[in-house]
């Protein structure tokens, strides 16, 4: 394990800790660049682009969009309805939530 | 005295280095990579840069504000619960259990599940408890999860499968039946990555992580490449990741192509330009560490080499950084200095989008 | 021409991979006096050394290296006649590769084995997930000089060092030389275990067995 958490506490943007989640997100949906993700992902969270690997900005501004934060708040959005809050900013559709939704009675 | 700088050997031995033997054995290892591949050397700049990371005097380093990338894993989740040959540290825990730990506690951006015999054709006879897992892992998580496994070509040729061993059939003289083989199994791996697919993504999988392609030659990225073609079709949203088992791609075959290229000899740079053809999202690329070597030689070569795959590509490019591979040390336990120090050149000298 | 230059031409036909061109190559070389055991070392042999290089390099591909090979059996074949009786067939060595018990992986070790054999040594390849005492009871067969043994995961690398042990504990530690390789092998780890060698690639197999065993 050292491994992986030496990369990630060397680069990683340390996922839903702040924004590397999103930004991976961009990449991986849209195959988008690590400049041109960040650039996507700042815009829609009215952020600098510096700001998305800065806890400082990111834990409160998580909590408000309710996208998921990394310590367990009670009542806050997690897994499924954190990622179906994920779609709506980032303009994305995520499979897991079209599966969700699909299995849910009308 | 000339000062002396506390590095490691590609097999994580340490070693002392003066700055002098640095800057020699990074001209050295970019030289070899540039000389192979036919691409630009490293400027003097940038080894200069290189050697700074190296001789910081602390054992670990970081990249500056703003450049963070995100970072995604080949065998994920197996690291926790696993055995040593998965690199595991015997955890006894689900695999939920350990993607939520990735994800919660140990900042992962995206995150793998994969099976304990990390291979796409063992996954058939237990798809229904991959598609099981992968269902209650995605109710609960919210980075990204993707389905992984390595093509692993080998598979498919006796005693294992169907197909005469093109080993054997090589050192026999019987060049054409040992392409035949590969041909064969070829077509059966890309019809069962597909069908595992299918089922991953009817389970909710964010998309596919081909781990090590190439792994047993031409024929393995062939059949790698038509079932991302096809994916892609079926799924035009699916998230897919392709990463490489080498720097160079091995000519088992030697004829095989992908859209009208020769796919045995192929590097890096060469590489991801089919994965993002056939339609992959993000390209892995790899370079083996040498393990006689010191790590500025091991480094330089591996960001020569993945600087011009990261030039040439499309697509986003995760420079695969595991044990002995992107200028890491070749070692189960993969020394943080050596780690943290390539993860940094990787980003700021290599220029990648992601680890 | 002056036989570097004949040493040149034979090895750049075996480059070629064309048993036709190998064989006019030969026949020249034969008609101008060269003698039949430098015409394979120094022209074949070191054209199948070249084969290896570029095969490592990415320039050739593993058909190359089989279609090279056998161009040079041709080769040899043709100055049998002309040399001592077995000399012209003769091996550099006799090899016994393996990939150890419980690890199936063959790939890498089989290239070792198709690069030592197309060098000029007669190789056993025993295969995959080969039990250890095999290793031992088929060098005693074939009277090998060397025992092949390649590992992909950490946890069958141990029974490389297994398979020495057991030489030394049934006397023939002394007679046979053992080469270890795989990806987590290292020349620490073939220190370590008491191999003769480590070899990072098939390239350098083939150059670490003709200096062991030439």
């Amino acid at each position: 394990m050292g491994m992986p958490i030496s990369h990630i506490m060397t680069s990683g943007m340390s996922g839903i800790r702040a924004a590397g989640d999103l930004v991976a997100r961009m990449e991986l949906a849209k195959s988008m660049r690590v400049g041109d993700a960040k650039d996507y992902v700042a815009k829609k969270l009215g952020v600098s682009t510096l700001d998305l690997s800065d806890e400082y900005v990111m834990r409160e501004l998580r909590e408000d969009l309710g996208i998921g934060v990394i310590t367990s708040v009670a009542g806050a959005p997690k897994g499924i309805a954190a990622k179906m809050n994920i779609e709506k900013l980032l303009d994305i559709k995520i499979n897991s939530c079209e599966k969700f939704r699909s299995q849910v009675s009308k | 005295m000339t000062t002396e700088y506390a590095l490691r050997m590609g097999d994580g031995k340490r070693v002392f280095l003066t700055k002098e033997q640095i800057m020699a054995d990074l001209q050295e290892g970019s030289a070899d990579a540039a000389d192979l591949a036919d691409v630009p050397a490293l400027s003097g700049d940038e080894l200069e840069r290189i050697a700074e990371i190296m001789m910081t005097p602390s054992r670990m380093v970081g990249v500056e504000p703003g450049k963070e990338v995100p970072v995604t894993h080949d065998i994920g989740t197996i690291r926790i619960d696993g055995d040593q040959g998965n690199s595991g540290v015997g955890i006894p825990s689900s695999r939920l259990i350990g993607s939520m730990m990735h994800e919660r506690a140990f900042g992962a951006d995206t995150m793998e599940l994969g099976h304990i015999d990390y291979s796409f054709k063992p996954v058939k006879p237990v798809i229904a408890q991959e598609m099981q897992t992968m269902e209650v892992c995605q109710q609960n998580m919210i980075v990204p999860l993707l389905y992984g496994a390595m093509p692993n070509m080998g598979l498919y040729y006796t005693p294992d499968g169907p197909f005469e061993n093109p080993g054997d059939l090589m050192k026999a003289f019987k060049i054409r039946e040992a392409q035949e083989s590969m041909e064969h199994a070829a077509g059966h791996l890309t019809r069962d990555t597909v069908w595992i697919m299918q089922r991953l993504m009817a389970s909710g999988a964010d998309g596919v992580n081909f781990d090590t392609v190439g792994a047993a030659g031409d024929g393995d990225m062939y059949a790698s490449l038509h079932a991302v073609e096809s994916l892609r079709k079926q799924y035009p949203d699916m998230y897919i990741e392709v990463g490489m088992a080498g720097e160079l791609l091995l000519g088992m075959h030697g004829e095989l192509e992908y859209d009208g290229t020769v796919l045995a000899g192929l590097w890096p740079h060469q590489q991801v330009k089919l994965a993002a053809k056939a339609g992959a999202n993000v390209f892995g690329p790899v370079v083996n560490t040498n393990t006689s070597k010191t790590s500025p030689w091991n480094l330089a070569r591996a960001v020569t080499f993945v600087k011009a795959a990261v030039e040439a590509s499309p697509i986003p490019c995760h420079v695969n950084m595991g044990m002995g591979v992107g200028g890491i040390p070749m070692f189960e336990t993969p020394t943080i200095d050596a780690v943290s120090r390539a993860s940094k050149a990787m980003v700021e000298i290599a220029g990648v989008d992601g680890i | 021409m002056s036989n570097e230059e004949m040493f040149k031409e034979l090895s750049d036909a075996i480059v070629s991979c064309k048993k036709d061109a190998v064989i006019a190559t030969v026949e020249k070389a034969r008609d101008e006096g060269i003698p039949p055991a430098e015409i394979i070392e120094k022209g074949l042999a070191a054209g199948m050394n070249e084969v290896g290089v570029l095969f490592e390099r990415g320039k050739l591909f593993l058909p190359h290296v089989m279609m090279a090979a056998g161009a040079m059996e041709a080769g040899v074949a043709l100055l049998e006649k002309d040399m001592p009786k077995d000399a012209a067939s003769k091996k550099l060595g006799i090899i016994v590769n393996g990939t150890v018990e419980g690890d199936v992986h063959d790939i890498g070790k089989s290239i070792v084995s198709t690069m030592l054999q197309s060098s000029g040594f007669e190789v056993h390849d025993i295969g995959r997930d080969v039990p250890l005492q095999d290793f031992i009871d088929k060098a005693k067969e074939t009277s090998a000089n060397m025992i092949g043994m390649s590992a992909l995961m950490t946890t069958t690398l141990p029974g490389q060092k297994d398979v020495i042990e057991m030489l030394k504990e049934q006397g023939m530690r002394d007679d046979i030389k053992v080469m270890v390789g795989g990806a987590p092998a290292t020349e620490a780890w073939a220190n370590k275990i008491g191999a003769d060698c480590y070899a990072e690639n098939a390239s350098e197999a083939v150059a670490k067995a003709k200096e062991l065993l030439l």
